[in-house]
């Protein structure tokens, strides 16, 4: 007790806290800042302050804005980029940033030795990077797509004079010790702990208010809201029973700002087409009219997030907001199930057709516990019916192993675009049934069309016109029953003013620190 | 005797070999692969003939692309000169990941095994002795009920009551130093790990009573029952003496069954304390491993555990031997 005491005592003279210091919960460590084979998203929020890339897109209007390059050029037919660097540019080591750097950075990500799958899918189509001169660099694509500009433009950039020293470049010890030409610059890494990062002296643009940055490694989310109420974190993310339940007292509102905005994302019951029960549209539709989606959004979300009907962002110009997302429905639902010839002829209780019944298997991960909650209502309104339900949980490894195997009959996940890149071909072209993501098997001559075409048009709003018939298409086909979009939900403390949200999310560089009385 | 040490000695070697090649089978041949899960979901589902020409290129980057049992060979040909390979999470040394690891693990242990011995085993005693009285019956529920609270909702409730500044503010809300004391002096360096440590101690002791308090009680009685218990009360020995000299020494013997449950026990991590409190030690480096299929790090743990976990057996088989002298360990195995 003696010691308990003491410490108490000894806390008494821990170092006033610097109010220019910001301190960020992160709920897991990342393995590597090296953002060539990091893949996790904390790294990835991380390295966005200490890497840039070529281009950069604006936090609101998403146009693309100059970064590292200075302009670029696009030949007429959409194959050839050509960036112009900024001259003058330094590593936050004092070396300068030319157009090697590039050519490395590209030269590594598709380096067999290295490891970076994750990118390298995204980099298949580009035929060359090449260095025109010190400071210019030309990518070339071996077919035209209106998102190259984004993805040439988006590849990460490491120094090549730090990590082309003869190591490794997987294990290389600059992996958790990045050296980048951003707004802040890695000091130290607490394995377990913390990662900081201060402000880049050198960086050219407007600094940062914020001077230093603390990336505080808590696993446990409770944990980290209560060290947020006691003023150890500035900066979370909240679940959404916290958000409706534990920051609503005077205290909480007076210390913190609440902020909820919505990135692309949405959650989705995916029904295998390729079995025989969810072959039929009517029966897909049938599925929708009986899942209450308001009703589980109140139960399970706390009504906090919005049905979509589509595969696009609610807020974006791609999304149709004319279309209504499918009423909860029993009786429309039975309806349909009979004219597609689902009938109970044995009085059974299940319906059955051609002596088949109507029992299928949901499969889940079992980590989700929205998706448990979610299942077990499921269960009980299709048994209403007749539908017989029974539910499979496996470890997130061997449950993806199930889904691409196409090893299910209904399943419920998730799909994220966090670089707002819309484009629906890897998920709903037929093309990729057998081997993309388009695992539910979904195929409509005219959705593939449309998928084709928009990836060469090059006009937005006539893009969007097409990705608008393209939604029609999936509400009518309901391959998947959409359920909603989730918002993000963050608490920041009040000590920090000019905290806003753009439709990128937030963006720590624009705060101020509020002046301490 | 010595004999007999030399034999269980080699023994070691093939069942740990069988040990070591089962565990790599099970990964090898467990659904998910480290690169798939790395690319995530969308990656995941990628199988396409572009994505698995770079998938197939990754995994040869990890070897495994290699049969199992070449691939069990080069583990061991590595792990034969200690080198345990790099970690697929952050490329570094696994040997550096754990020992990193280990001595949060092995200070909680420590400490959290001696408080339950120390506490646990005069209780059994005493509960032996005065079988059927109030103390037996009340310590036993007592035990018994701190023995059902669940981990993580004591864990939770200590921080929140304790640690969160809404009730009290004794304690930190987790990890095992504050950023402070890097700079402190080695005294308040110390204590201020201790200051750290009591929360994760008590959550980790609370419910550890239970089993060998009844172990130990059990045991006891058992003995106490015994012809010699009575004849060394007739002969006119202090009670003191027949309990703690005749009748204790003799109850160890079961306990030392236990002791080849300590040495790999030590090693363990509590996955949930661990994540409550903050503090990255074996528990957590060992279930991000087995769900990320980090091959590596997954052998090395398990090696580990393995070898702690035979040793344990051998020291209890010895101490049996010291314990009591009927048992005669000879070298016809």
């Amino acid at each position: 007790m003696l010691g308990v005491m003491l410490l108490c005592g000894c806390s008494g003279i821990a170092p006033e806290l610097d109010p220019y210091t910001l301190r960020i919960h992160m709920g897991a460590e990342p393995g590597t800042l090296n953002p060539i084979t990091a893949t996790d998203s904390y790294a990835h929020s991380i390295n966005l302050k200490i890497y840039e890339t070529l281009v950069d897109r604006d936090y609101d209007t998403l146009d693309v804005k100059p970064m590292l390059a200075e302009r670029w050029e696009i030949s007429p037919d959409h194959l050839k980029f050509r960036f112009y660097l900024k001259k003058g540019i330094v590593w936050s080591d004092g070396a300068e940033f030319t157009a090697d750097d590039v050519v490395y950075s590209y030269d590594r990500i598709m380096d067999p030795k290295v490891s970076s799958a994750q990118l390298k899918v995204y980099y298949i189509d580009i035929q060359s990077c090449k260095k025109i001169d010190r400071y210019t660099v030309e990518f070339t694509y071996s077919r035209p797509y209106y998102l190259a500009l984004i993805f040439c433009g988006g590849m990460p950039i490491v120094p090549k004079h730090i990590f082309n020293n003869g190591t490794d470049f997987n294990t290389h010890k600059n992996n958790r010790f990045p050296i980048g030409t951003g707004p802040f610059r890695f000091e130290r890494w607490d394995t377990g702990k913390n990662i900081i990062l201060v402000r880049n002296e050198r960086y050219r643009g407007a600094k940062p208010e914020i001077r230093r940055v603390v990336y505080k490694i808590i696993s446990e989310g409770s944990v980290a809201l209560q060290m947020l109420k006691k003023g150890e974190i500035d900066l979370m993310g909240v679940r959404d029973i916290e958000w409706v339940r534990q920051t609503n007292s005077k205290k909480f509102t007076d210390n913190f700002y609440k902020l909820k905005y919505y990135m692309p994302s949405f959650s989705y019951i995916g029904w295998n087409s390729q079995r025989p029960f969810f072959k039929d549209r009517r029966v897909r539709l049938a599925m929708t009219h009986l899942i209450n989606r308001k009703e589980i959004l109140g139960k399970l979300l706390f009504g906090l997030g919005e049905i979509v009907t589509g595969p696009f962002y609610i807020f974006g110009k791609a999304n149709d907001p004319g279309i209504r997302p499918w009423p909860y429905d029993p009786e429309r639902a039975k309806q349909l199930l009979t004219e597609a010839g689902w009938v109970d002829h044995d009085g059974d209780g299940i319906l059955d057709k051609d002596g088949k019944k109507f029992s299928f298997t949901f499969t889940i991960s079992s980590g989700s516990k929205f998706a448990e909650r979610l299942v077990s209502i499921l269960k009980e309104d299709f048994g209403k019916v007749g539908i017989e339900m029974d539910i499979n949980r496996y470890e997130w490894a061997v449950y993806l192993d199930k889904i691409q195997s196409k090893n299910f009959d209904a399943t419920s996940l998730g799909w994220s675009d966090p670089d707002f890149q819309d484009d629906p071909y890897q998920i709903w072209h037929s093309s990729q049934i057998k081997g993309g993501s388009n695992y539910i098997g979904f195929s409509n001559r005219e959705a593939d069309r449309i998928i084709e075409a928009a990836r060469t048009e090059f006009n937005e709003a006539k893009r969007n016109r097409m990705y608008h018939r393209f939604h029609r298409i999936l509400h009518d086909e309901q391959p998947y029953t959409f359920m909603y979009t989730s918002p993000a939900l963050a608490v920041v403390s009040k000590r920090f003013t000019n905290v806003k949200v753009h439709t990128r999310g937030m963006n720590y560089l624009e705060w101020k620190v509020r002046k301490p009385q | 005797m010595k004999k007999y040490l030399v034999k269980r000695i080699l023994l070691i070697v093939p069942t740990l070999l069988g040990i070591t090649f089962i565990t790599y089978l099970m990964i090898r041949l467990a659904p998910g692969d480290y690169t798939k899960l790395k690319m995530g979901m969308e990656g995941a589902l990628k199988s396409g003939s572009i994505s698995r020409e770079i998938l197939e290129q990754e995994k040869k980057l990890y070897g495994l692309d290699k049969p199992i049992v070449v691939g069990y060979v080069d583990w061991l040909a590595k792990s034969a000169r200690l080198d345990f390979g790099t970690s697929r999470k952050d490329g570094r040394p696994v040997s550096k990941r754990i020992a990193e690891a280990l001595p949060i693990t092995l200070t909680l242990n420590i400490i959290s095994m001696i408080i339950i011995y120390i506490i646990s085993i005069p209780m059994g005693v005493v509960s032996a002795v005065k079988k059927e009285s109030a103390f037996d019956r009340g310590s036993s529920l007592v035990l018994f009920i701190l023995y059902s609270l669940p981990t993580f909702w004591v864990g939770l409730l200590l921080l929140l009551y304790l640690g969160s500044g809404e009730y009290l503010n004794l304690f930190p809300l987790g990890g095992f130093r504050s950023d402070w004391a890097a700079e402190a002096g080695i005294l308040t360096r110390i204590l201020d790990v201790g200051w750290h440590l009591v929360l994760p101690v008590v959550t980790l002791t609370y419910g550890g009573f239970a089993f060998l308090s009844r172990y130990t009680r059990a045991n006891m009685l058992e003995v106490i029952n015994q012809q010699y218990i009575m004849t060394a009360r007739a002969k006119g020995l202090a009670e003191k003496k027949v309990i703690f000299v005749h009748a204790f020494r003799n109850s160890l013997i079961p306990l030392i069954t236990l002791m080849a449950t300590l040495l790999p026990g030590l090693l363990g991590g509590s996955v949930i304390v661990e994540s409550i409190f903050s503090v990255p030690g074996m528990g957590m480096l060992a279930f991000e491993a087995i769900l990320s299929r980090d091959i590596p790090v997954i052998m090395a743990i398990e090696t580990i555990a393995a070898l702690l976990t035979l040793a344990g057996i051998l020291v209890a088989d010895l101490a049996y031997a010291l314990a009591d002298p009927r048992i005669r360990l000879e070298a016809k195995i």
